[in-house]
């Protein structure tokens, strides 16, 4: 069966007057129906980027220099050739999101009853009444407990963990086929970013959604996904299954990544940390591979030429000269 | 809060004006004026007493809504306020609209393209407004108009509801005037709080439900922008309900302006610090309104 939503190449670009640059570069892929998939990387690796590219929310300043979005359907979509009007109908529609700030993420000005209608208004043909019945019952079945009560509150007079309800409430009214959460647990409290990830995985589970989590905690991907896929500077650097990933990192910079976490729990050890920072977009090297100023494995040709996904194991790629076997110098 | 700044305002005035020098009696009546008629004004008023008795007296005729009357011409002061109110307020509020009509559209224009041609020419149009001076455009748009459509500047005000053809033909080019002035600060203000909401995450969560971009802009970041820009309105409104000297002045208008400007000249003291204080009254019940509209806006903020 031929995949969900499909990223094929897909590169994002910088322009303002005075320069522009690249930030995402040839991302790949692929997410099935039903499939829970998750992107993991540290502060500004473009995990955010890419999800707004496939909603076609980039600022202005933001564009999608090259490749293609691929959604199916009914029918297949290439979502970053659709009209404007075509893709308002895949928003909210096919696909829906959630963002990181529960706090911010709602207009203070409106209840919470005509935010989750609004979606309904534009994709449903349905009375006021109707509408409101089912906001009720999507209030109820995201776990709160007086539906009637809310439906008439504004943002500023619920908690985190409740606005985060509501907007997975908002999200999934409409039964789209791929949720799209930013950092969705982020900003909650440790008790109720559980909660809520429980939440997401059994109400998706229901309705057979796809779920693309994007997140910059490994645990998360953990508990929630079938697939990884590990962004580093605005691109892919290995993709698997969860299982493989943790098992069996190939990558540097996963295992760097992992490295980090394993030493979190075990205190004789002193805290691993990969060294160095996270390159900002000006700073990438139009050659070779974006991590060589921070691997330890690095050598000539990771500053000359761009490694390709090396296709390692039958299921997982990695985005490094090490699998070369002409290239490394180890082997 | 309201009684404790017109409180304030009352004492302030009242003593302001009795600290300019000059014997008012004598200023009123001029230099061949008598003894006994000095006298007789001076008892009159009350001007021989001590100033605490004196602003007492005024005030427990204020609080009943007794304004006294002139010292120069003996007429009673609230109802020449009310009238001279009247013709300011219309101005006022016609001008107001002027602006609104020009800035609040263009405002948001410039902030949703920002930084392109349009959003360009209309950061020019705002900073012409706010830096043109009125009384230069005023004079300028009369001389242009007189000189090419035999324009005259109306002489003698006709009220409303006397003649409301006439009365807007009379009206309409100064409200212009003040609209014009208005309409800088009101636009750059929509375009930046524009600007500031689009950036917010909540507008990229309304796109995200797939609404149309019209309803994003109107119903989510114009509403949001209104709080700012209700700020700044209330406060022009306030000023120009305070009186528009210049603009009264060369349009010949009967306005609370000339009416404190004269009463000043004159030292006519019971004029000046009537119409001050309702100014006063007015601002004060201006800032209640504004702070009322937030309240009705914003589920954020609550009235006490
Ligand atoms: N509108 C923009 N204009 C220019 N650069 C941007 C813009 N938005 C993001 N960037 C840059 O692109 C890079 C990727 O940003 P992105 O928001 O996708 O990161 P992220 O992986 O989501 O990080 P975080 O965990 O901090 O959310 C960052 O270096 C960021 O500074
Ligand atoms: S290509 Fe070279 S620099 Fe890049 S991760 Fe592999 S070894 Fe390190
Ligand atoms: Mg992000």
């Amino acid at each position: 069966m031929e995949s969900l939503l499909e990223l094929k190449d897909v590169s994002i670009d910088f322009q303002s007057k005075r320069k522009s640059f690249n930030i995402i570069k040839n991302i790949n892929l692929k997410i099935d129906r039903k499939m829970k998939y998750g992107i993991v990387g540290e502060s500004g690796s473009g995990k955010s980027l890419t999800s707004l590219a496939v909603m076609n929310l980039l600022s202005d300043n933001l564009s999608i220099g090259q490749g293609e979005i691929i959604l199916r359907t009914e029918e297949e979509k290439v979502l970053n050739h659709l009209s404007k009007k075509a893709m308002r109908d895949v928003r909210g529609e096919d696909i829906a999101m959630i963002f990181q700030e529960p706090m911010t993420a709602l207009d203070p000005l409106y209840t919470i009853e005509y935010q989750i209608i609004e979606v309904l208004k534009y994709h449903r043909k349905m009375s006021k009444k109707e509408m409101r019945e089912k906001a009720i019952a999507m209030l109820t079945s995201v776990g709160i407990s007086r539906p009637e009560k809310i439906m008439d509150d504004y943002p500023h007079q619920l908690s985190g963990g409740m606005r985060q309800r509501v907007m997975i409430a908002m999200a999934l009214i409409t039964e789209p086929k791929l949720l799209i959460a930013d950092e969705p647990t982020t900003a909650l409290d440790v008790t109720i970013q559980a909660q809520i990830l429980d939440l997401m995985n059994d109400l998706t589970e229901e309705h057979g959604t796809s779920i693309l989590m994007i997140t910059h905690d490994l645990g998360v991907i953990l508990e929630t996904c079938d697939r990884v896929a590990v962004m580093y500077a605005g691109q892919v650097v290995e993709e698997s299954t969860v299982k493989n990933v943790f098992d069996n990192p190939q990558h540097p910079y996963t295992q760097g990544l992992l490295k980090s976490i394993k030493t979190l729990g075990d205190r004789s050890e002193k805290l691993y940390s990969i060294p160095g920072n996270v390159p900002t977009p000006d700073e990438y090297q139009e050659l070779g591979c974006r991590f060589a100023t921070r691997c330890p494995f690095a050598f000539d040709k990771c500053f000359s030429e761009e490694p390709p996904a090396f296709q390692v194991g039958a299921d997982q790629t990695s985005k490094c000269w090490l699998h070369d076997e002409e290239a490394n110098p180890n082997e | 809060m309201i009684i404790p700044v017109l409180f304030g305002v009352s004492v302030v005035i009242f003593f302001t004006l009795r600290v300019i020098p000059g014997d008012v009696a004598q200023t009123i009546l001029g230099t061949s004026a008598t003894e006994e008629s000095l006298a007789a004004l001076r008892n009159k008023f009350g001007l021989n007493m001590p100033l605490y008795e004196q602003y007492f007296t005024w005030m427990s005729g204020v609080l009943v809504g007794d304004f006294g009357v002139s010292m120069r011409t003996g007429a009673e002061i609230l109802p020449e306020i009310l009238s001279r109110f009247a013709i300011t307020f219309e101005l006022t509020i016609l001008a107001a609209f002027i602006s609104w009509i020009i800035a609040i559209p263009l405002g948001i224009i410039a902030g949703v393209k920002r930084n392109t041609k349009t959003d360009f020419s209309v950061r020019i149009i705002s900073l012409l407004g706010v830096s043109v001076p009125n009384f230069a455009l005023a004079t300028i748009l009369i001389l242009v108009l007189s000189l090419s459509f035999n324009y005259s500047p109306p002489v003698g005000y006709v009220g409303f509801f006397e003649d409301p053809v006439k009365n807007l033909q009379i009206l309409f080019l100064p409200a212009f005037v003040l609209g014009t002035g208005m309409a800088g600060a009101v636009m750059r203000m929509t375009r930046s709080s524009i600007l500031e909401i689009l950036r917010q995450d909540f507008i990229r969560t309304v796109r995200a439900k797939g609404v149309r971009e019209r309803v994003v802009i109107f119903n989510h970041a114009f509403k949001n922008a209104l709080i700012p820009i209700l700020t700044i309105i209330g406060m022009q409104i306030g000023v120009l309900l305070g009186g528009t000297v210049i603009i009264e002045q060369i349009f010949s208008l009967p306005g609370l302006g000339q009416m404190v400007l004269t009463g000043i000249n004159q030292r006519d003291f019971t004029v000046v610090q009537g119409a001050i204080l309702f100014i006063a009254f007015v601002f004060v019940l201006i800032n209640l309104l504004v702070d009322l509209l937030y309240s009705y806006l914003d589920p954020r903020i609550s009235y006490k």
